[in-house]
């Protein structure tokens, strides 16, 4: 009899799971060492904290924005839930000339 | 043995060492969960596809307004780590360029953005107005900044004197950043409000938080007077008194 299971892996390659889906918590923060030039969380942050539950400054979260740019796997398409950049953000200043300019284009 | 702890310790990579293939990320304190709605919202549903099959947006028991807004609000995502919110920050719209009428809301999983959920029924918020026209070009960086203060569990000062016991509960439930046709308004959500003059650590507390978003997070000083046309100073309401809408009702000022 066919094995269903073997079939489906077969026939659906299974996309490479991304590092950020893979990769662990840390556990103890102050095992961490940073390459030279990033700063570690501010240790006073964390004096009371419990394992596995860190607090973290501006500054250190700060660091991660220009390398975590990858679109999270599991973030729905946004124009489906409406959530759309609105160009009348830049054109609505004075007057409202976007929005004269769209409707005599529409007549 | 000391051998296979330093093998081990050199298999940590942070997205710092190596950003196609680290293997470890930063947990937050708790995780969140990002909400939308505008306009546009209303009436909508989410196409029940795999990536968006998460568990159904509960419905508080309260019937009336808020189970009518609650279909309107989306869930956007949750998240648990510094990585995945940056991951997040880079592919969604900032506010400027959010549609009027607009909100989003960042909460802690599991509470719900409205004053009926259990954590913010006996809360209030401190929130702050700013008149769009001056404020386009600050607004970016002043909600994630709000963003940053909530995440990394920086908002309640109290939490980080080393007296008070671990795990001791973060006063802040949520931020949320409206875009309205004049004006923006950012607000913190806390889980309690002082109710009357006997209650002076807790508005103590409360204050630390407000002092803490006019000064680091939104960058004023500790002085300067905010309020004029369209805008407000930073401002403590509790919810039950935002709701006697009309009558004079206590605000704290910082």
């Amino acid at each position: 009899p066919l094995n269903l299971q073997t079939a489906n892996i077969g026939l659906i390659p299974p996309a490479l799971p991304s590092a950020l889906a893979t990769a662990r918590h840390i556990e103890d923060i102050n095992r961490i060492t940073y390459p030279e030039g990033i700063k570690s969380p501010k240790v006073e942050l964390n004096v009371n904290t419990q394992k596995g539950k860190f607090r973290y400054d501006r500054d250190f979260l700060l660091q991660f924005m220009n390398i975590c740019k990858e679109k999270p796997d599991h973030l729905p398409p946004l124009d489906v839930i409406g959530l759309e950049p609105s160009d009348t953000a830049h054109t609505m200043s004075r007057g409202g000339s976007g929005r004269s300019r769209a409707s005599n284009s529409m007549s | 043995q000391e051998v296979d702890m330093q093998a081990q310790a050199e298999t940590i990579r942070t997205v710092f060492s190596d950003p196609k293939n680290f293997n470890v990320k930063h947990p937050l304190y708790s995780p969140w969960t990002l909400w939308f709605d505008s306009p546009a919202t209303k009436g909508r549903n989410l196409p029940q596809t795999p990536s968006t099959a998460f568990p159904q947006t509960p419905i508080p028991q309260t019937p009336g307004a808020a189970s009518g807004w609650m279909e309107d609000i989306k869930r956007v995502i949750s998240f648990d780590s510094v990585e995945e919110f940056w991951g997040l920050y880079n592919n969604i719209v900032p506010p400027s360029q959010l549609p009027q009428k607009a909100n989003y809301y960042l909460f802690k999983e599991g509470i719900i953005p409205a004053w009926e959920d259990e954590a913010n029924k006996s809360g209030g918020k401190w929130s702050i107005q700013l008149p769009k026209e001056k404020n386009r070009s600050n607004v970016d960086k002043m909600w994630l900044y709000t963003m940053l203060a909530a995440i990394g569990e920086t908002f309640d000062p109290y939490l980080t004197n080393p007296e008070v016991p671990p795990g001791t509960q973060s006063l802040v439930t949520g931020v949320i950043v409206s875009t309205r046709p004049q004006f923006y308004r950012l607000s913190i959500w806390t889980r309690l409000a002082p109710s009357g003059a006997d209650d002076d650590k807790l508005r103590e507390r409360i204050e630390a938080v407000g002092k803490h978003f006019k000064t680091t997070v939104l960058g004023y000083n500790d002085s300067q007077k905010l309020a004029g046309p369209l805008a407000t100073d930073v401002e403590f309401q509790s919810h039950k008194d935002s709701e006697k809408k009309g009558k004079s009702t206590r605000k704290i000022v910082v």
